[in-house]
């Protein structure tokens, strides 16, 4: 096992496969991924911005979850997921070899993308699907830097791939077609999913869903990068939850015209705060103002014992069980 | 069950198949190929592949409005040969076509067709 050091992807890769190693390529940084070499042959490669096998079967209703799982609990120890699924009939071999070859292609997009990287060769690393393909490394690097070429001459802007996807409010024409992939998309973008996660939700290839927002980004349909660059500097912006419930109207008593006036007429002159004196003991007598029932404590002080009491009649039952909950839920994180 | 070498095979069986291949269409990238390729260039014929049927895809001219009625096959045909593109469907995402040159004498278009219907079909049959 190799330290972590930074160096083309590619080029490491292309070394691993001349020695004929087996292992996995690990690359660093964002979004990153694993390229996974045996006897130096790529048999399988991911990346969080690529949906893997499992994420293309099941997203698509090819595959119930339960299925994969299965497969997944039979043969991850075993790295033969793919086999499993094979032998159990549940895809044809065609099926597999076309899906794991997308699938592989389209991580190693991500992972062999950058021109500089923090890499890592883990020797003997075997992915838990098992060999059901094996490609020539120096292709997968070569298409990996077609690919970007590709997107280049699209629209330029590769700051886009990251970014989360903002629809414009409003189209720049009057007319617009779209793909049935370009609608997908933009019905998905919420301004929050980064293509990476639109990739996952919709189950489709990670480089597709960038080249058709690229092509989406050209025709005026998404946010231009430099509209959101202005608005990282900024503090984060949190959208506020949406509000729930219906609005309650209050009830007031009803008045009788000649009642009197429905604002009270201040008659006398108010007194004036003594200038020592704090700004709530000249009111404390008055009907609208509540002391409060316990002096100001310093942070962390305890509460005198007989207040301390009372809260805990005041709240019994579900209270306890939620912070009990919460107490759980905390020791669990840890 | 058959795998995506056997295809291809299988596919260079079909009377006057001089070369095959299953291409990428949204990258013009052959996952797989054999046999020859006009201009002994598989990438170039992938790319070529690609943009024909992003054209039939993309112009309104070529896209029925009626839901459901996908592209099915292309045929190119040339004084010296045939190309035929199939679309391969599947049911995860992928965007795949089944493509064979076929020489214009010794081939059957009829019968390549036909051929490369059943091919398409059987390599995600379930």
């Amino acid at each position: 096992m190799k330290a972590s050091k930074t160096a083309a992807p590619g080029r490491l890769l292309t070394q691993a496969a001349g020695e004929r190693q087996t292992g996995a390529l690990v690359v660093g940084g964002q979004p990153g991924g694993t390229v996974y070499l045996t006897e130096g042959q790529v048999t399988y490669a991911e990346s969080p911005a690529a949906p893997g096998v499992g994420e293309l079967l099941t997203a698509s209703g090819r595959l119930a979850a339960r299925t994969w799982q299965a497969a997944l609990d039979a043969g991850t120890s075993h790295a033969r997921v793919g086999p499993i699924l094979l032998e159990q009939g549940h895809l044809t071999q065609g099926e597999l070899e076309l899906c794991v070859l997308g699938a592989t292609y389209d991580a190693a997009y991500f992972a062999l993308g950058p021109a500089s990287a923090p890499v890592e060769f883990l020797a003997g690393a075997a992915h838990w699907l098992g060999r059901i393909v094996q490609v020539d490394p120096a292709a997968v690097v070569r298409e990996a830097r077609r690919r970007g070429r590709l997107l280049d001459e699209i629209y330029p802007h590769p700051q886009l791939d990251t970014a989360p996807v903002i629809p414009v409010p409003r189209p720049p024409v009057e007319r617009i077609t779209l793909t049935a992939a370009q609608w997908e998309l933009l019905v998905h973008a919420d301004g929050q999913r980064t293509p990476a996660d639109l990739a996952q939700l919709l189950g489709r290839a990670g480089y597709a869903t960038i080249q058709e927002l690229r092509r989406l980004a050209a025709l005026g349909l998404i946010e231009p990068p430099r509209v959101r660059e202005r608005a990282g500097d900024g503090p984060d912006l949190v959208r506020p939850p949406r509000v729930r419930g219906t609005a309650v109207d209050v009830p007031r008593p009803a008045r009788l015209p000649g009642d009197g006036p429905t604002v009270p007429i201040i008659v006398g002159q108010r007194p004036a705060p003594a200038s020592g004196d704090p700004p709530g003991a000249a009111t404390e007598t008055g009907p609208g103002y509540r002391p409060p029932r316990l002096a100001r404590r310093k942070p962390g002080a305890k509460l005198p014992k007989e207040i301390a009491a009372d809260t805990t009649q005041m709240h019994p039952g579900t209270d306890e069980v939620l912070l009990k909950r919460i107490r759980t839920a905390l020791k669990a994180l840890r | 069950m058959p795998g995506v070498e056997n295809c291809l095979q299988e596919a260079m069986a079909i009377p006057g198949a001089i070369g095959a291949s299953i291409v990428d269409y949204t990258t013009g990238f052959p996952v797989a190929a054999t046999g020859a390729a006009p201009n002994s260039d598989h990438d170039a014929a992938a790319a070529g592949t690609a943009d024909v049927v992003q054209a039939a895809q993309s112009r309104s001219l070529f896209v029925s409005a009626i839901p459901h009625d996908l592209l099915e096959d292309l045929i190119i045909t040339t004084a010296g040969g045939y190309h035929l593109l199939r679309l391969v469907q599947t049911d995860f995402d992928s965007r795949l076509v089944l493509y064979v040159w076929l020489d214009r004498v010794r081939g059957n278009l009829a019968v390549a067709r036909r051929r490369m219907q059943a091919l398409a079909e059987d390599l995600v049959a379930t």
